[in-house]
Order: C-alpha cells, then sequence, then structure tokens
C-alpha cells in the first residue's frame, strides 16, 4: 500500500514529463493556435472598422471568445495520438489511478496550448485598444477560465474517444458547457472596464474551477472507459 | 437479492425488450387517441372559447402551444436524464433506448418553444430575438439536446453510442441550472429585466384550463412517439433475437 502511494508522485511527475516532452519535440503545433488567435483578432478590425470607441467596447470579448475557439481547435488533439499508438489503454490498466494519470495529461495539455495563448492575450487586447489598466484583469479572468475549459473539454475529448469524426460534434458540445465560463470571464472584463468592481464573477470561476479540478478527472476517466469499451 | 425486492416483479419484467415492445404496442393507441382528443378539445378552448386578452389581443393564444412545449422541452430532459443514469448504473438496454430515442423528441418541442416565442415575440416586443435569460437558457438546451443526438451516431456501435451519449445527457443536467443561473446574472449586468414572460398579472380560468389540457395532450403525445420509437429501435437493436424472428414470421404469415 504504501508502495503505491510512493509510485504516485514519480508516476504523475513522468506522465506531465513525458507529455510536455512530446509537445516540445513538435513545437510548430502550438505554434498554431497562439498563430489562429492572432489572426482572427486581426480580422475583426477590418470587419468591423477601426474606430477606437468601438473595439474597446468589444475588445474584451473578441479576446476571450478567440482564446476560448483557438483553445477548440487545439482539444482535438488531446487524446488522438495516445489513441492511435495504444498508449491510453496502457494508460486504462495501469496501476495508477486513471483520474490522476488523466489530470496529468490535462495539466501538460492546458500548459501547451492555453498557455501561449494567454502570453500573448495582452497584445491581442492591445490590438484592439482594451485599456492597460483592464488588462490584468483580462489575464485573471483568462487564467481562471481557461483551465476550466480544458478541464471540461478533456471530458468531451474523452467521450468521442472512440469515434473517427468528431471536430464539430466536439464544439457542438463544448459549446453548452463553456456558457458560464465565458459569461463570467466577460462580465468581470466588462465591469472593470466600467470602473465597478470584477471580483465577483472572478470569484464565480475560481470556484467553478476548484469544482471543475476535483470532478472533471474522475468524469474524464469515466466517459474515457465508456467510450473506449474498457 | 434481498437488496432489490423493493422493486415490484412486474418493473424488473417490463425491463425485458420482448414484454416491453408488447407492451409499449398497447398502450401506444391509447396515448395517441387520448393525445389528440385532449388536444383538440385544448386547442377549441384556447382559440374559440378563451377570452382575448385585455393588453396582448388575440397573440397571446400562441401561448397554448408555446408553454407546453417548453414544460415538455424541460420535462423530457428530465426523462433523458433519469434513463440515461439508469443506462450507466444498471446498463439496463431499455433505459439505453428510452434515453436516446427521448433526445430528438425533447429537441422538437425545444425547437417549437423557440419558434413559437419568436413568432410571439415580434408583435409583442417588436423583436424577433432578444438575448433575454430564459430564451438563451431554451437555447443551450436545443445544444444541449442537439449534442446528445450527435454524439450518439458518432458511434458504430450503437450501445456504446448510447452510453456516451448518457454520460453527456447527465452532464447536461448539471449544467442546465449553472446556465440558468448565469444567464440570470448575465442578463441583469446589462440590463434590467424590462419584459417578464407573462405580459398579464395572473392567468382567469377561461385561459388556465385549455393550457393544463394541451399540457396533458403534450405527455400523452410523448408516451405515444416515445413508445413508437422504442419499439422500432428494439426491434432493429435485437434483429437477431428470437422475438424478434417470431414477430417477423407471425406477420408473413397473416
Amino acid at each position: 500500500m504504501t508502495e503505491h502511494q510512493a509510485s504516485l508522485a514519480p508516476a504523475c511527475a513522468a506522465m506531465l514529463r513525458r507529455d510536455l516532452t512530446l509537445a516540445w519535440r513538435r513545437r510548430g503545433d502550438i505554434a498554431m493556435p497562439v498563430l489562429y488567435a492572432l489572426i482572427v483578432t486581426m480580422l475583426f478590425p477590418f470587419a468591423l472598422g477601426p474606430e477606437d470607441t468601438l473595439l474597446l467596447r468589444i475588445a474584451g470579448g473578441v479576446v476571450l471568445v478567440t482564446v476560448l475557439l483557438a483553445m477548440l481547435l487545439a482539444l482535438d488533439a488531446m487524446f488522438s495520438s495516445d489513441i492511435e499508438d495504444g498508449s491510453l489503454e496502457q494508460l486504462v490498466i495501469a496501476p495508477q489511478p486513471l483520474a490522476l494519470m488523466l489530470g496529468m495529461k490535462i495539466l501538460a495539455h492546458w500548459l501547451t496550448t492555453a498557455l501561449p495563448l494567454i502570453v500573448i492575450s495582452p497584445l491581442l487586447a492591445a490590438m484592439l485598444h482594451l485599456p492597460v489598466a483592464v488588462i490584468p484583469v483580462l489575464l485573471l479572468a483568462l487564467l481562471m477560465a481557461t483551465p476550466l475549459l480544458s478541464l471540461l473539454g478533456a471530458v468531451l475529448v474523452a467521450l468521442t474517444a472512440g469515434t473517427r469524426r468528431s471536430g464539430m460534434l466536439l464544439a457542438l458540445m463544448l459549446l453548452p458547457l463553456c456558457v458560464p465560463a465565458v459569461i463570467f470571464a466577460a462580465g468581470a472584463v466588462a465591469a472593470a472596464q466600467q470602473g465597478l468592481p470584477w471580483f465577483s464573477p472572478i470569484a464565480w470561476l475560481g470556484a467553478a474551477l476548484v469544482l471543475a479540478v476535483v470532478l472533471a478527472p474522475m468524469a474524464c476517466a469515466a466517459a474515457l472507459r465508456i467510450a473506449l469499451d474498457a | 437479492m434481498s437488496s432489490s425486492s423493493w422493486i415490484p416483479l412486474w418493473l424488473h419484467k417490463l425491463g425485458s425488450p420482448p414484454i416491453f415492445y408488447r407492451f409499449a404496442g398497447v398502450v401506444r393507441p391509447w396515448a395517441m387517441a387520448l393525445a389528440i382528443i385532449t388536444g383538440a378539445i385544448a386547442l377549441y378552448g384556447g382559440l374559440v372559447l378563451a377570452p382575448a386578452d385585455y393588453q396582448q389581443g388575440d397573440a397571446y393564444r400562441i401561448i397554448f402551444i408555446h408553454v407546453p412545449s417548453a414544460w415538455m422541452s424541460m420535462f423530457i430532459y428530465g426523462v433523458m436524464g433519469i434513463a440515461a443514469f439508469i443506462a450507466l448504473v444498471w446498463r439496463i438496454k431499455l433505459a439505453e433506448v428510452v434515453a436516446m430515442e427521448s433526445a430528438p423528441i425533447g429537441a422538437a418541442f425545444t425547437f417549437i418553444t423557440l419558434v413559437t416565442g419568436s413568432l410571439w415575440g415580434k408583435p409583442m416586443w417588436g423583436t424577433w430575438w432578444t438575448w433575454d435569460a430564459r430564451l438563451t437558457s431554451e437555447l443551450v438546451l436545443l445544444f444541449l439536446y442537439l449534442g446528445v443526438i450527435g454524439l450518439y451516431h458518432a458511434f458504430e456501435d450503437r450501445r456504446q453510442g448510447a452510453r456516451a451519449a448518457a454520460f453527456l445527457a447527465i452532464i447536461g443536467i448539471i449544467n442546465v441550472p449553472i446556465v440558468h443561473f448565469s444567464v440570470n446574472w448575465w442578463n441583469t449586468l446589462h440590463q434590467g429585466s424590462t419584459i417578464s414572460i407573462f405580459g398579464h398579472s395572473k392567468m382567469s380560468g377561461a385561459m388556465l384550463w385549455p393550457l393544463l389540457l394541451m399540457m396533458l395532450a403534450t405527455k400523452f403525445y410523448y408516451i405515444a412517439s416515445l413508445f413508437r420509437r422504442v419499439r422500432t429501435d428494439l426491434l432493429s437493436l435485437e434483429s437477431g433475437k428470437d422475438w424478434v424472428r417470431q414477430i417477423a414470421q407471425d406477420e408473413a404469415r397473416s
């Protein structure tokens, strides 16, 4: 029992290191969502006109939705290579709890897709003339909302693991789940922009995140067992 | 097993596909007939007998379709969620079929709710669509239904697809109150609720009874439609089994 528990932390670390190494070997894939977000944000001024007042009003929402879409683009690949080479099945039958291992995979995925997006989000916001004072709130909202999306998305990706065409389906399934996250994150940014107290929506996001951190890996494991028929 | 003795035996038997097939075959025509009769009476009561509203005139009459559909859209999601839970926990084939065949009916009711609401909104609010909390929740509900239907059909193995979609339905049940709460919060942040769904303060009896009767009619229709779909689905799922072959032979003989 103690030996089993002692092997848990190294297993988590190995899982995380493996996924990060794999992502680093294919650095181009990390850059794709970032490029996508840049291009989408760049298109908004072309479509809506370059007036500062309009862009300033929509900046927070545009950045949030763009980051969400960029994450959705990368979500599909979360388990796909592991399913192809069979390492996910190995993970399912491994002695370590599947939920914990999947939690590590989700963390690695968040680090490689969402974190670069958060890093460039001030640039995206500046392109749309979001006031500098609001940018910390935007970053905080993104730091709360993106892990939430990764966790929710992981459950859905696990559900579609046994299917071949899952891109559009994933978007259809994620949309209802991400509505609250978008509302609260955008609400915090909008409140900060108007000089109102912005902490309560962030706190709600944080509460949802805590709930998701505990429950989503377990749901992800259950979904994966269903999808792989294990 | 002493743990399951509180469940009556007939309920166990009803879970078996051939017995449910026969049971549904007997109940379905009655449910359909009741749905047509109560629906016709309710429509007559709502469209002819009920007085026009003093504020909204005759346009309010769309609620006799709109409100029962809205109730059904949520009721069917509840039924689907419970059936999905039973399907996942006890792996009962019939529960999987009931959950999956409820989804298209529920999606249809949700769609009717959105369309009739939008038709009613045009003369009343002057717009087809507004981002009101209830409207948005209903739209999200439609997407939840579509997600369940889409996931079910994405799998080649139908039972596996049913289990995955049942899991999604349960996630959706947790999600619906969260969405409703957040959308409420969002709407009050942007603008106060200037419009309430019911323009009139209280409902007179002449308007209420057709509404309640229509609610009954939609329930009967749901039973009839669900049972027909479940029967068809059971036949194709169990197509290799003896009892299906028996039915096919009996039909060929007659």
